[in-house]
């Protein structure tokens, strides 16, 4: 017992819980400055994503010879996740030397504090766009179903936990080795073409099980299936589950041993 | 709660990183090398400095602690150990009581946003709930005499006036363990005499007070123990008085 008591990435944990209302400000202040002086404010990205989105979906519907309805749907559904995903992916190699270096150098907060800062600030601006996809699910099939109500919460849940751990893990490992930041940006254009954001599994035909070897295809599915009433599949549930048990274990490990020299990184 | 810090046997070493060792390409030919020759990877790894040696010593409730030596000696670093921004390299330090770090003051400061924000931002920062900050925010207005101003954002302030207002927002801390870094000087003159009261008022509800600076007179009828640094080491350690003269002859040889 003695040694959890002493186990730093425990008493980070367990200091950023008790201090969520300061986090959670922070980066709700953070959102705010971010739409200072506009006009249209957060509705901006919600006008872009249908902007994109619409024109996306006439455009592939057409090539892919789909009914566009029905696509409609999914493409909104499976893009606006895939911002959330993408963004935080290009956001976590500069968590800790970043803006947030002047904050760990200046004030004895842990560094999970600034992970997790940022983390809710792209929780939150997916937040303002889950409304989008109701509305244009609700508009397209008339009907949406009620485990939404249970499903999405636990999934988005899943997928703020594995924000936080790969933001911390990621972010280590690119304060210290400056590459990590190059790598991750010139990799996640691509892996929107990978991921069943545009096209559906079943189009692969016979390849429809290499899907899984991508990580990103778990925390779409995760949120997406139930939101727009495909079918349930517990493959996805199981990888989630099993890429979260994984980045647990990493996260303890590395952040235990490496803690302490992450200032002198940044 | 008595306040209590206690530091055994501290040290604390701040490797530097050269930029080619920041990179991949360099740790994989390095390891390709390190495979066919004898040279170990810290050979030409990372350089060290030592930022502080050897660093004993207990401060109990009620002491009042100045901080001297010349400039790079380790003043801010000791300060930064004793709030926790660092982690010593070796060694044992237990702390009791509540820290307020005023080592940064302009800590959490958003260009973009207002004046009334800021100190709300710094404020929730350090950890206070915002109607904590709603409370002493009168006081906090006040004291900067920044008045209509508090209503633009930061980023057209001059440095007096950002200066003013980071000190107006620092000094509403709790007391506790004051860790403080010399900072007053900035500001016009009738801010730099009613800061200093402000910060005599605040030294004197502060259960330990450790203070960097350079004012020997302030130093003087401040604190009743001092602490001379040179090179990371403690040259001396005792009475203000004696630290003082001792901290002098640095410069006199």
């Amino acid at each position: 017992m003695n040694f959890l008591k002493k186990n730093i990435a425990l008493i980070d944990v367990v200091f950023s819980i008790k201090n969520y209302y300061s986090w959670l400000y922070l980066s709700y202040f953070d959102l705010k400055l971010k739409y200072r002086r506009t006009f249209l404010g957060p509705w901006w990205v919600v006008i872009g994503m249908a902007i994109s989105a619409t024109a996306m979906c006439f455009l592939w519907s057409t090539i892919f010879n789909l009914d566009w309805k029905e696509y409609l749907t999914y493409l909104y559904s499976g893009f606006i996740i895939w911002m959330w995903i993408s963004q935080l992916v290009v956001d976590a190699p500069e968590v800790f030397y970043g803006e947030a270096q002047k904050y760990i150098k200046a004030y004895p907060n842990p560094p999970l504090f600034y992970v997790l800062r940022k983390c809710s600030l792209n929780l939150l601006l997916f937040l303002h766009h889950v409304p989008l996809i109701l509305v244009v699910a609700y508009a397209v099939n008339k009907k949406i179903e009620l485990n939404v109500l249970y499903s999405l919460p636990i999934g988005m849940f899943v997928v703020f936990v594995n924000s936080i751990l790969f933001t911390a893990i990621v972010g280590m490992f690119s304060a210290r080795y400056r590459d990590i930041e190059p790598l991750v940006k010139s990799l996640m254009p691509p892996m929107l073409l990978l991921t069943p954001v545009l096209w559906k599994p079943e189009m692969l035909g016979s390849y429809i099980n290499y899907i899984y070897l991508n990580p990103f295809t778990y925390f779409v599915g995760i949120i997406r299936n139930d939101l727009i009433g495909l079918d349930f599949d517990i493959n996805i549930w199981i990888g989630a589950l099993a890429i979260t048990i994984f980045q647990l274990i990493i996260f303890f490990i590395l952040y235990s041993k490496k803690r302490n020299r992450i200032i002198f990184w940044i | 709660m008595k306040s209590k810090i206690l530091l055994e046997n501290i040290y604390l070493d701040f490797p530097i990183y050269e930029s080619e060792s920041f990179s991949f390409r360099n740790k994989i030919t390095s390891m390709s090398k390190s495979a066919f020759s004898r040279m170990s990877s810290e050979d030409k790894g990372s350089k060290v400095v030592h930022g502080l040696k050897d660093i004993n010593f207990t401060f109990n409730h009620g002491d009042k602690i100045a901080l001297l030596g010349p400039n790079g000696s380790g003043k801010t670093t000791l300060l930064k150990l004793l709030s926790g921004i660092y982690s010593p390299t070796s060694g044992k330090i237990v702390r009791e009581g509540d820290i307020s770090c005023m080592i940064d003051i302009g800590f959490g400061f958003q260009s973009d946003a207002t004046g009334y924000e800021n100190i709300i931002y710094a404020g929730i920062s350090r950890g206070l709930r915002k109607k904590d900050i709603e409370k002493i925010m009168p006081e906090i207005v006040d004291f900067s005499g920044l008045g209509e101003f508090l209503d633009m954002p930061l980023r057209t302030y001059s440095s007096g006036m950002q200066a003013r207002l980071a000190f107006s927002t620092a000094i509403a801390s709790a007391p506790g363990i004051l860790l403080m870094d010399e900072f007053f000087s900035t500001g016009d003159l009738e801010f730099s005499k009613k800061s200093k009261d402000k910060v005599l008022e605040m030294m004197d509800a502060s259960s330990i007070l450790i203070f960097a600076s350079h004012d020997l007179e302030l130093l003087k009828t401040l604190c009743n123990k001092a602490i001379c640094l040179k090179h990371g080491q403690i040259s001396y350690y005792g009475n203000t008085e004696e630290a003082i003269d001792h901290y002098k002859e640095f410069y006199e040889k």
